[in-house]
């Protein structure tokens, strides 16, 4: 009998948090923050101090299942196996390799997502691959990559509390990255000013010097006015667009048209307020500005992004402590999974699909020639089945059923699909759809590595030993790939599988499990040139040469308000949850703070509507229908609704729009348009289940 | 009042004192009797309790304190209370053993002895507390964060709130002279007896003394916590004030994981072939469903309630009659894992100067 506790990294959002896990022969006791951890310094949000319920045994998946006539049998790995390897097979030799693919999955490692998107290129050859970051900050790895030349984060989390002006644009840190929140916090503490925008009163708007209240959709018109501002003013920062800048003329020509008059009518925020941002920011030593799905998911997305990089630029605001451009990724390992190339256009590295150099790069350090045709994101995929030209996936430890846009849509899809393979740990919505069920290995039960939103890739470690027959999915992969009869896919650890991939990605080369031990995990790039890592990027310039301040303008969400559906809603996240709510709602405390899904309503909407607070609703989309209760929000200005994503028993993604962003076909998550149907006051709302058997959840006018 | 025989020990008399040439000799002593746990450096670096077992070659670090209290070697984060198999109820006792908590802090053993009276009846705590020893150790500086003296919990440990105390001599030029060992229970004697350790000199009491002077006067200038405390018991604290730091309040329940008095649980019923099995957990009054009554009523749904409430329990006098202290033992452990920077340092400072 011995008391363990194991340093490893905490699963759930991309600020990687560092937790110890005490165990105690083989069963997890506790979690406890760890103190002298370079992000987290002995914090740990509601998340984090709950982990250890989101992987115990209750309801876990601990061997293969097969569904047989509608329900799921247990397996053994040989004949899960062998079914995938026939069905497979099949479709590779029937439709082609354009027909099958795979969801690679952000919360699992970058041992696992190398060895995904291996599996895929060189197996399945093809490049049909995706994984969530689709949903979330696509829009920034595009965005970015054109303006500055990195889709990540410029400066590091610590950069906070080096900045005097942070500016926090569409997004509550406080809710979704606790410990950046609270970095934030105590800038602001210790006299830092605070910028906020974002239609909503969040508690960091109610903290600010400046918020920003804009109307939903409206990012690019507010930006293009305090560039407006700012070039009117001479306020812009001239030495640095002179040196490090491209197409400045056009990017002041362009803004022109937007008069502080017209900004203020389309974004709704008064022009006093316009001009005391475009001047706090404009005149900052050091401002550190943080962004997240409240820019990115629009249909407006890349370019919301290319916008923000332009008052950046402007500003000068870049490659110096406390400053930056920095997208808050969502999942513990996005980042990591998006620099492994779990993407349909990138190998790892961030190294091109199309570019033959790197196809024959790829195609000789793997010893089989890689797939050239360009490959599907995961809604091509789904768009791709529903036309019968997409047969057979596998998706890994992701839950589109309740996270994706259009939740009935993405059913149909998984319903047409001949043959669905899902790696989950516990029975999901999406796995109730699957052919076969693997069983996957919580973090806590594996060696590996995360890369959190900053580009620092920290080591996870093993506490526990694997539930039942659980594995990591590399070591999935490995039996599979063995069987498919391919080689190169033998590791026997995840070091193997790191050393491998980092050997492969110039901006990982500098890296080995020892060497991120030593140093408390390291940043991208780490390479010859940064032995140690790289906490701010372009101190010196920009991958390009310049940056690019590109030109854009203003355009509205793809459904806005009407008669019939008069309100927007915004999807949002809770301090409580996370994702589809699998991990964080096995937590009793976490389950007692939010029970349900639940509509967040100004309370003169609601009351304008005869409804009293936590009153049963039906809401109602052009896609969709649901039931829950209404929350009075003194966070919520009128005419905007939300609610929470997390729950598959309300799920908002029965609601939410689909369009997407021209570029990356990021979904419109942010805004869509709604009805309201008060319900009779005693009624109880009903679950997505019983809606659905009653055949009430498709829209009907 | 206490129900161990730890506790009934023979308090008031006169204490006697060895001398002990380095805190390892007791260790190993103690391990051919007891499984020992001390204070081990780990992989986290936070420092965790770790059996130490007979020929480990582990030193012991005497300023080593862990991030974690010891609280939930006593108060389980998780543990099973009775399980149900649909016509019995069985009352899950916890597996116990004889052991030492070897090198406890003065916070941590007051908070201790503050819970051995809160849990006082409750069957789960005292199974695995009643087979305990506890070896304190004496602090000679302030911590990070640390007001021990503020609160009367420290530096120096409380004689009553532990078996045998560890106390430094005199270090002259920085070099240490070794250790005295103080026996303050039967059980103490008992666990020491026959290992012929020779008597103090008389002056040990007077050196202890002044060495607690010394650690004393270095502790930071404490004003606004004695201000704090006067105002939360005066109710002279405006609800505007708790507004504004219940705003920052992120309910991560950190506050109450960390601190060593801590005491709410929850519990639910985990289903079990036909019957249950009850679990109960570590919970916090800072979460929102905290008080929440079953008809949704909450007399504590706004966060400036929660947080009041919160420091009106760790500093008011009124829970002196009950439990004999307040709450608070000055640790400090909230102030550093808050993430709305309101641990207890910011929160005394905001109401001092409310």
């Amino acid at each position: 009998m011995s008391i363990k506790t194991t340093s490893t990294v905490c699963p759930f959002c991309g600020t990687g948090c560092g937790i110890g896990l005490r165990t105690e022969n083989g069963q997890l006791l506790g979690v406890e923050p760890i103190r002298n951890h370079p992000v987290s310094k002995g914090r740990l949000c509601s998340k984090g101090w709950n982990s250890a319920y989101g992987v115990e045994r209750q309801n876990r998946i601990t061997t293969p299942l097969i569904k047989e006539n509608g329900a799921f049998r247990p397996a053994s790995w040989e004949e899960a196996i062998e079914l995938i390897h026939e069905q497979f097979s099949y479709h590779l030799e029937e439709h082609g390799p354009t027909s099958v693919g795979a969801i690679s999955c952000a919360r699992a490692t970058n041992e696992d997502n190398y060895a995904i998107q291996k599996f895929t290129r060189v197996v399945l050859q093809t490049n049909n691959i995706d994984h969530c970051a689709r949903i979330c900050h696509s829009p920034s790895v595009a965005g970015l990559a054109r303006t500055v030349g990195e889709g990540a984060m410029t400066n590091s989390i610590g950069d906070v509390s080096k900045a005097d002006v942070v500016v926090v644009f569409g997004c509550d840190p406080t809710e979704s990255h606790c410990i950046i929140g609270s970095e934030i916090i105590q800038a602001k503490e210790r006299g830092a000013l605070l910028i906020v925008v974002d239609p909503r009163k969040t508690r960091l708007a109610k903290m600010a010097d400046v918020h920003l209240q804009l109307k939903v959709g409206s990012n690019i018109a507010l930006v293009n006015g305090l560039l407006n501002i700012i070039f009117a003013n001479g306020w812009e920062n001239k030495a640095f667009l002179e040196e490090h800048c491209l197409y400045l003329d056009q990017l002041k020509a362009s803004v022109e048209e937007y008069t502080l008059e017209e900004v203020s009518k389309r974004t709704g925020v008064p022009a006093d307020q316009l001009i005391q941002a475009a001047r706090i920011y404009s005149h900052a030593r050091a401002a550190f500005l943080a962004y997240g799905m409240g820019v990115t998911q629009f249909v407006s997305g890349t370019n919301n992004v290319i916008a923000i990089s332009n008052l950046v630029l402007s500003c000068g605001q870049i490659g110096r402590p406390g400053t930056g451009i920095n997208p808050l990724r969502g999942q513990n390992n996005v980042q990591g999974a998006c620099d492994m190339g779990a993407l349909p256009g990138n190998y790892p590295g961030y190294q091109f699909t199309n570019d033959p150099v790197a196809q024959e790069k790829f195609s000789k350090a793997w010893g089989y020639q890689v797939p050239t045709h360009p490959g599907m994101t995961s809604l091509g995929m789904n768009e791709a089945t529903l036309q019968g030209q997409f047969h057979a996936m596998m998706i890994f430890g992701e839950d589109p059923v309740v996270t994706d846009p259009d939740q009935n849509q993405v059913a149909k899809v998984l319903k047409k699909l001949d043959f669905l393979v899902v790696v989950e740990m516990s029975m999901t919505d999406t796995a109730s759809f699957a052919d076969v069920i693997l069983p996957a290995a919580s973090f806590a039960e594996k060696h590996g590595t995360f890369t959190n939103c900053e580009r620092r890739v920290q080591r996870v470690r093993k506490a526990i030993e694997p539930l039942g027959e659980c594995m990591a999915d590399w070591q999935m992969i490995g039996h599979l790939a063995r069987r498919f009869g391919y080689t190169g896919f033998d590791w026997e650890t995840s070091e193997e599988v790191f050393n491998e991939l980092a050997a492969l990605m110039p901006i990982y080369s500098g890296m080995s499990y020892p060497r991120i031990e030593q140093h408390g995990g390291l940043q991208w790039p780490c390479n010859a040139h940064a032995p140690d890592g790289t906490p701010i990027l372009h101190r010196k310039g920009f991958p390009n040469g310049k940056a690019r301040l590109i030109p854009l303008h203003h355009l509205p969400p793809a459904e806005t308000p009407d008669a019939d559906f008069p309100y927007y809603l915004t999807t949002i996240r809770l301090h409580f949850h996370y994702g589809c709510g699998s991990m964080t709602r096995k937590s009793p405390i976490l389950e007692r703070e939010t029970p349900s899904g639940l509509l967040f309503m100004n309370e003169q909407d609601a009351r304008n509507q005869g409804l009293f607070n936590n009153a049963p609703v039906g809401v109602r989309s052009r896609r969709g229908y649901l039931e829950t209760r209404v929350v009075f929000s003194e966070q919520m200005p009128p005419g905007l609704v939300s609610m929470p994503y997390h729950f598959d028993d309300i799920p908002s993604n029965q609601l939410t729009n689909d369009a997407q962003d021209p570029v990356t076909r990021m979904p419109e998550l942010k805004a869509c348009a709604i009805r309201i149907e008060p319900l009779a006051p005693t009624a109880r709302p009903r679950s997505i289940k019983e809606l659905r058997e009653q055949g009430e959840c498709d829209a009907h006018l | 009042m206490p129900t161990s025989n730890l506790l009934n020990n023979t308090r008031g008399q006169a204490l006697h004192a060895y001398e002990l040439e380095r805190p390892e000799h007791l260790r190993d002593w103690l391990q051919n009797r007891y499984k020992v746990l001390q204070p081990v450096h780990d992989q986290t670096g936070n420092g965790s309790w770790e059996e130490v077992h007979a020929g480990d070659v582990v030193p012991f670090d005497p300023a080593l304190r862990p991030v974690m209290s010891p609280k939930s070697l006593f108060f389980a984060e998780r543990e099973q209370m009775f399980t149900f198999d649909g016509e019995m109820f069985r009352t899950t006792t916890p597996k116990t053993e004889h052991q030492v908590l070897f090198g406890v802090k003065a916070c941590d053993l007051m908070a201790i002895s503050y819970q051995d009276h809160h849990f006082r009846d409750d069957p789960y705590y005292q199974a695995r507390r009643k087979d305990t020893l506890l070896v304190g150790i004496d602090c000679s500086s302030p911590c990070e964060n640390g007001f021990c003296s503020t609160v009367d919990a420290g530096p120096q440990v409380h004689q009553q709130n532990a078996d045998l105390i560890l106390t430094p001599m005199p270090s002259i030029n920085g070099h240490s002279h070794g250790w005295w060992l103080i026996c303050t229970s039967d059980h103490g004697a008992q666990a020491i007896n026959g290992m012929d350790l020779p008597p103090a000199d008389s002056h040990w009491r007077y050196w202890r003394d002044m060495s607690n002077e010394h650690a004393l006067a270095d502790f930071a200038d404490d004003t606004y916590i004695i201000n704090g405390i006067q105002r939360i018991n005066a109710r002279a604290v405006p609800d505007e004030v708790w507004d504004t730091l219940g705003h920052q309040c992120l309910s991560c329940s950190g506050c109450s994981q960390t601190c060593p008095t801590c005491s709410c649980y929850a519990v639910r019923d985990i289903p079990k072939d036909g019957g249950f099995v009850r679990e109960r957990f570590h919970d916090s009054c800072l979460m929102v469903g905290f008080q929440k009554e079953a008809s949704g009523a909450n007399p504590t749904a706004q966060a400036g309630r929660r947080v009041a409430r919160y420091w009106y329990h760790k500093f008011s006098s009124d829970f002196k009659a009950a439990n004999g202290r307040i709450g608070c033992v000055g640790c400090g452990r909230c102030d550093i894992t808050c993430p709305g920077a309101i641990g207890v340092h910011s929160v005394m400072e905001k109401i001092a100067h409310a």
